[in-house]
């Protein structure tokens, strides 16, 4: 059958649609072919596929053939079923005819012939040629279709139909695709079953010896080419595909090994895409295929169908999968196969594919993800591609032009050499070519970076090219001592002492070309080896894009960029956005090799964006120092600093600290330099700081303080900053904004940690966060945004770029730093010198340097003469503080512990034992008070308030404390003075004799017991001593003590002076003084104490006394009251807000006046009584006179009521009004019944007229 | 032979990367795993295709080249591994293997209270571990 297969072969070169046959019997055909052909090909038709299943079909080509055309006539009958695809899938048949006897005895048999072969569909078109006027002729053409219609239409099946030539007959042409379309269904239907029948015979018999692939593949591909031509495309590839299954399946069955292939001219040039490039019997043989040509073969007509099915993304996977399958499968027959081969067959399939899809392919026509995974795929070729033409490249010398970079290095150094059963040898003449490889070898310097970085490169090479060449070279057998020679002249393995004896023993001039006859012998060089492979590969490549592109060095890496365009395009576009940008890199490398700097710059920058984005330092190490070159010659400041400033904060480890103190002398070049536009310099990567470990700052409000702040430089040498400052920002209030805080001006950073304090100034209360780090170097300003925590400069910083919450300062609110206070509440003596205690009590908070200014208000002064004294409070200390490391600290002081102080310029300075502890300062104080004390009658409640007004003296007290004096505390002080005795007398007797009694009582003010030595009574005039003489009480009970607030009376004994002389009187003394003398025996922490200059002269005997006069106001003593007042009681019901009530007075006269005190006044008056009402005008409304004269007999015992309305205007207990007389003395008035004291006052009764609902 | 193993976290960045050749050519391991990132984003975003796998940490062969393997796992916190072979014909279940006891000595690793999650593994434990399990790879299943 494999005879066969030219002749099927030629058929599917010049079959391509379903024929149909037509049986002109009336000679018709002419007449009707031009509208039968236009109405081809039919749209939109169903046919069965294999599974049975309805197939919509948008468009059918279709052929009408006659029957006596010479391509359906004269075939063999084997050749027809072989071949049945392309026998004709339905015979119509034209007839016509207008006489119904003629039919009978002409056309019937003739037809019945025609259509006996059961085989065959078949229908019939009756045409009728009769006019449409012509009613006869219509008639009979009916009739005789009528009778047509009966002998060969059943009533399973319609075969007739009728075309009217004259008459309009729009139905006929529907009728006449139905039923070409019904008769291709059934042939299909049944060449299908035939051929499926086929096909399973010939697949049961698969394993068997009789198996003959070839009749097999016959039968299949008829079978696919038959659906191909019925355009169910997706049947026919599933008949390839299986077709390629069973092909793998049996090719390589145990026994049955047959030739690869791939060995004729051209076969590099793959054929994935051109089925009919190499004719089937080509690749025959003996019952099979050669698997090199026929699985292209099968892959491009799957191709083939995949385009038409407009699915050129399935090619581009089929096509990539395919590749790399076939490509193992050459690397199996590479000892067969020409030299590098392999390579070759890749490059060119990828490209082919390549080009094909995408031309098919069309943007926005599939679904996105296909999309994406369609350019992912052209991508994949791209670079499948790239790679092995690099290898190609390599193994002809140009490898210096490849980049060692990671991804080559990937692709390469894992990638076996090609391995050929013999490696090529030199051609003759190749002297010159070796000269010259030889030259661009020496040549070759390793690559140095930018900042002098020199790497280890990469390998581009999974072994040495060298050892690899020569071991598979013909002459020298493996394990040969040559192997050990690694070829380049100065890389010789000398570790091995036969290896450098052989090395010593060539000829040096190794590169003359006089050595070429015997290369055979010795291990060729690389040069040659180069040479050899350049010379293989032209004979191995036919494809002349190909061999152009390898033919020198500037056409290899133009293809080279071209191919890693393509594929760095296309993975942008697909889901594998890495692979594209590190393609992106490499295409970079090559713009930078060409000095087209600006393109390299911007590739670099995306490559170094993506690295340090997801953190793979190490391989950003390796691009960002080309970044650095191209953005240094391109003179981008900005850049260039900033790529220095990211290749020293990338690890340590990745760079040579001699690299990194060239990046960091970069930096302070170019920072030292006029740069026309400073640039602001993120150094958040290299610069870092943080709050020191432990509490934060904690300051009072308004004190500065000093910051300390950890700052992480991750520079490797010292860097001198111009300045340095960081930003607080507050967490408690967002609007505070944010804080500059300006550090000391220059600083030198170690590597390393390093400490910086920065002063601060007061703030607001809150509590602050680090901000920002800014600082200068040189004219570069710089800024840092990242915080370490405490540990050095983290590199994977990319993630850890959050704000530290940990506060590193707070400020308090303002409160109450320390409280002065007086020492003693009671009162010290007036017009002596005194101890002024005043106590100062810090509130947690050092006063260590603070100033006391002391200002004494009128009336007080400061005893010069006297130092003023400090002391500690030790027993105060511990209640009110305990804090415990305070506390016994004071206590080994002990409250015993006094220093002399000095007041200079008004202020005192405090010690610096008194910053923590409560102390007790005491200032010698003199209250000035000029007026004499006055003595007051005992018994009459006196207010006190006059004296104790008059004893008071203020001390202004203002306290600067805090770090620099910046706290300030100001307490005005009250202080009370007072004598130490208040007098009060009384007549305690009257004697009979006119002497009278009179007792002083001194009621001691002071806490402190006062010892009286002596007292003596200097009388006012009209008063006399009892006793002539001394005037002193007996001296037998001094000297008397009393203790504090108590009271002593003294009784003098003194009569009434009648002995008036005027002119005495008026020289002489108006008030009696009482002149005490007495000391004083009280602590200063109490109050009254002994005054100073009296305690210097303490030890002495003679102590001196202090003196106190009290004046005293005797009165003659009142003979008797003469008139007596009384309130009259209220009325029961009580006071009500409101309500007016009647206060009433009863005055009486209790003495008649006649008679006695002429020299009285008020002679014209003596009938007459003025009276006044005093009331609180808040409390009360007088309604009647508040003043004026009423009428009083003289007569004793004369009386009269005076009373007056008055309105209480204050709920409560309220002074009632009283009565005065003015003009009488108050000796004079006795009260009789008392006036109540205080007066209950009612809330007004509720008034409810108000209540009333309206 | 097992020429690279890898962790990199879940925002792509590198944990932990050892390769095992005896050249100095580590960096072509890095490109290897760093772009092999591309296909496990590839499926992780692509859910429709890795179908029935979804819930499996094991991703399988990310990337078929002629030369090398890179299979990926893929752990509940995004943490992803990456195995990088130059065994042409490894089975599947001594890579799930791998993965399995290679997850475990992570999560013991990343359980130090010393270790900052998101950070680099330092730990020598860890990385000796590690070497272990990549020596007794695929012994299972020949021995």
């Amino acid at each position: 059958m494999a005879n066969f297969l030219a002749q099927f072969q030629s058929i599917k070169a010049s079959f391509d649609r379903i024929i149909l046959a037509v049986e002109d019997v009336s000679d018709l055909w002419p007449l009707v072919k031009q509208d039968f052909e236009e109405r081809l090909p039919f749209k939109s038709v169903f046919l069965n596929n294999k599974t049975r299943n309805a197939v919509l079909v948008d468009e059918l080509p279709v052929e009408y053939i006659l029957t006596t055309d010479s391509r359906i006539r004269s075939r063999f009958p084997q050749e027809q079923s072989l071949f049945w695809f392309r026998e004709p899938y339905a015979t119509v048949v034209l007839v016509t005819c207008e006489d119904l006897d003629e039919f009978k005895t002409i056309l019937k048999p003739r037809l019945k012939l025609i259509v006996q072969n059961d085989e065959r569909e078949w229908f019939i078109i009756f045409v009728s040629k009769a006019p449409a006027h012509n009613d006869q002729a219509t008639k009979m053409a009916k009739k005789v279709y009528a009778k047509l219609e009966v002998d060969f239409s059943s009533k399973k099946r319609e075969r007739c139909c009728k075309l009217d030539i004259h008459g309009p007959d729009a139905s006929f042409w529907e009728d006449l695709e139905s039923k070409v379309m019904e008769c291709i269904r059934n042939t299909l239907d049944r060449r299908i079953h035939f051929y499926e029948e086929e096909i399973r015979k010939l697949s049961e018999q698969r394993f068997m010896p009789v198996w003959n692939f070839c009749n097999f593949f016959i039968l299949k591909e008829s079978l696919a080419f038959m659906f191909e031509i019925a355009h169910l495309y997706e049947d026919s590839l599933r008949e390839y595909d299986e077709l390629e299954l069973c092909y793998l399946e049996t090719v390589n069955m145990a026994g049955k090994q047959r030739d690869f292939g791939g060995i004729d001219d051209g076969d590099d040039q793959a054929a994935l895409l051109k089925p009919g490039k190499e004719s089937l019997t080509q690749m025959l043989q003996d019952d099979s295929f050669r698997e090199f040509e026929f699985r292209q073969y099968l892959f491009a007509c799957q191709a083939k169908l995949l385009f038409k099915l407009n699915r050129p993304f399935e090619v581009a996977s089929r096509g990539y999968s395919f590749i790399i399958s076939f490509s193992k499968a050459l690397s199996m027959h590479e000892r067969l196969l020409p030299f590098c081969m392999r390579e070759a067959w890749v490059i060119i399939a990828c490209l082919e594919l390549i080009n094909a899809t995408s031309s098919h392919f069309e943007d926005g026509l599939v679904a996105p993800d296909i999309e994406q995974e369609f350019y992912r795929v052209q991508g994949d070729l791209y670079s499948l591609c790239r790679t092995k033409f690099m290898r190609l490249a390599y193994l002809i010398g140009y490898g210096s032009a490849i980049p060692r970079s990671p991804v080559n290095s990937a692709a390469l150094s894992m990638l076996s050499w090609p391995k050929p059963a013999v490696w090529p040898s030199l051609p003759p003449d190749a002297s010159s070519d070796i000269l010259e490889k030889e030259k661009v070898i020496l040549q070759e310097t390793p690559e140095v970076k930018h900042f002098g970085i020199q790497r280890k490169p990469l390998p581009l090479e999974p072994t040495v090219l060298l050892r690899e060449a020569n071991r598979r070279r013909a002459s020298l057998s493996a394990g040969n001592v040559f192997e050990l020679f690694d070829g380049r002249p100065n890389a010789i393995d000398s570790s091995s002492p036969l290896a450098k004896g052989h090395a010593l023993s060539m000829p040096r001039t190794n590169s003359s070309p006089g050595n070429f006859e015997n290369t055979i012998d010795r291990p060729m060089r690389l040069a040659e080896i180069h040479v050899a492979a350049d010379h293989a590969l032209r004979s191995t490549i036919s494809d002349a894009d190909l061999r152009k592109s390898l033919s020198s060095l500037e056409y290899f890496e133009q293809k080279y960029l071209e191919l890693s365009k393509g594929a760095a395009d296309n993975y942008h576009r697909s889901w594998w956005k890495r692979h594209g940008v590190v393609l992106d890199g490499e295409i970079a490398a090559v713009y930078h090799k060409l000095g087209n700097f600006d393109l390299a710059a911007k590739l670099y920058e995306k490559v170094c964006a993506l690295y340090a984005g997801e953190g793979w330092e190490n391989l950003l190490a390796e691009v960002l120092p080309n970044l650095a070159e191209c953005q240094k010659i391109l003179d981008d400041q900005a850049g260039y600093l900033a790529s220095c400033v990211r290749l020293l904060s990338l690890d340590k480890g990745l760079f040579l600290t001699k690299e990194r103190q060239a990046f960091q002398s970069e930096v302070v070049r170019l920072a030292h330099s006029e740069m026309k536009h400073p640039v602001p310099l993120d150094v958040s990567s290299l610069i870092t700081f943080s709050s020191n470990p432990g509490p934060p700052l904690e300051l009072c409000d308004g004190d500065p303080g000093t910051l300390s702040v950890a700052v992480w430089s991750g520079f490797p040498d010292d860097i001198a900053l111009e300045s340095l400052s960081l930003t607080l920002t507050a967490t408690n209030s967002a609007d505070e904004g944010v804080k500059a805080l300006k550090s000391t001006d220059a600083t030198t950073l170690k590597p390393g940690r390093n400490a910086i304090m920065i002063a601060l100034p007061p703030q607001r209360p809150g509590s602050y966060v680090l901000g920002v780090l800014t600082g200068q170097i040189g004219n570069l300003r710089f800024r840092s945004h990242s915080f370490s925590k405490g540990g050095p400069a983290d590199t994977d910083d990319f993630m850890s770029y959050e704000k530290p919450t940990r506060p590193i300062l707070k400020v308090f609110n303002p409160r109450p730093l320390v409280d002065l206070a007086a020492a003693v509440s009671s009162a010290l003596l007036i017009n002596e010198c005194q101890w002024l205690g005043v106590i100062i009590k810090p509130i947690n908070y050092p006063l260590k340097g603070a100033e006391l200014h002391v200002d004494t208000g009128p009336g007080l002064s400061i005893e010069q003469g006297h130092g003023i004294e400090i002391e500690k409070n030790g027993s105060l200390n511990v209640s009110e503080f305990g804090q415990g490391e305070g506390s016994e600290d004071h206590e080994t002081h002990g409250p015993s512990e006094t220093k002399q102080l000095t007041l200079q310029d008004g202020k005192i300075e405090l010690p610096d034992w008194a910053s923590e502890v409560i102390s007790t300062l005491w200032i010698p104080v003199r209250a000035l008070s000029e007026s004499l004390a006055r003595g007051t009658q005992a018994g009459v409640a006196v207010p006190q308030r006059p004296s104790l007004v008059e004893g008071l003296r203020t001390i202004a007290l203002k306290l600067e404390f805090g770090v620099s004096l910046n706290q300030k505390f100001e307490k005005t002080l009250a202080v009370h003075f007072t004598e130490p005795f208040h007098v009060s007398t009384r007549v305690a007797d009257k004697c009979n004799d006119g002497t009278l009694l009179l007792q002083v009582i001194l009621h001691s003010q002071v806490n402190a017991s006062v010892v009286i030595y002596d007292t003596w009574l200097d009388l006012q005039d009209g008063f006399a001593h009892a006793t002539k003489g001394d005037a002193r009480p007996i001296s037998a009970s001094f000297p008397l003590t009393i203790s504090p607030k108590c009271r002593a009376a003294i009784l003098f004994s003194i009569s009434l002076d009648n002995t008036l002389n005027k002119d005495q009187v008026e020289a002489s003394h108006p008030d009696s003084i009482l002149n005490v003398c007495y000391g004083i025996s009280g602590s200063r922490a109490l109050g009254a104490h002994t005054p100073m200059d009296v305690e210097a002269l303490g030890s002495d005997d003679a102590v001196r006394q202090l003196e106190f006069r009290s004046t005293l106001v005797l009165q003659r003593p009142v003979l008797d009251p003469c008139l007596a007042v009384g309130f009259l009681p209220l009325s029961s019901t009580g006071l009500r807000v409101g309500q007016l009530v009647t206060m009433k007075w009863r005055v009486e006269r209790l003495k008649d006046l006649g008679e006695n005190s002429a020299s009285e006044s008020n002679e014209n008056l003596k009938d007459e009584v003025l009276y006044e009402v005093h009331a609180n005008s808040e409390n009360w409304m007088i309604a009647g006179r508040k003043r004026g004269y009423v009428t009083l007999s003289t007569k004793q015992g004369s009386r009269i009521v005076i009373s007056v309305l008055c309105l209480p205007l204050v709920p409560g207990y309220v002074h009632p009004p009283k009565l005065g007389l003015p003009d009488v003395e108050a000796a004079n008035i006795s009260c009789n019944p008392p006036g109540p004291h205080l007066v209950c006052v009612l809330p007004p009764t509720i008034s409810s007229s108000y209540c009333i609902p309206a | 032979m097992i020429v690279c193993v890898a962790v990199v976290g879940h925002q792509n960045n590198p944990l932990y990367i050892q390769s095992f050749t005896e050249a100095d050519d580590a960096l072509k391991l890095h490109h290897i795993v760093h772009c092999s990132l591309d296909v496990v984003d590839e499926r992780v975003n692509n859910p429709k295709k890795s179908g029935p796998t979804l819930n499996e940490t094991f991703l399988g062969m990310l990337y078929p080249t002629e030369n090398y393997k890179v299979y990926g796992y893929l752990t509940n916190t995004k943490v992803k591994f990456i195995l990088v072979t130059t065994d042409l014909d490894v089975r599947d279940a001594d890579v799930r293997n791998f993965f399995r006891r290679f997850h475990a000595a992570y999560v013991d690793a990343v359980s130090n209270p010393f270790h900052v999650p998101g950070k680099k593994i330092t730990s020598t434990i860890f990385a000796e571990r590690v070497s272990n399990i990549v020596k007794s790879f695929g012994l299972s299943s020949t021995g």
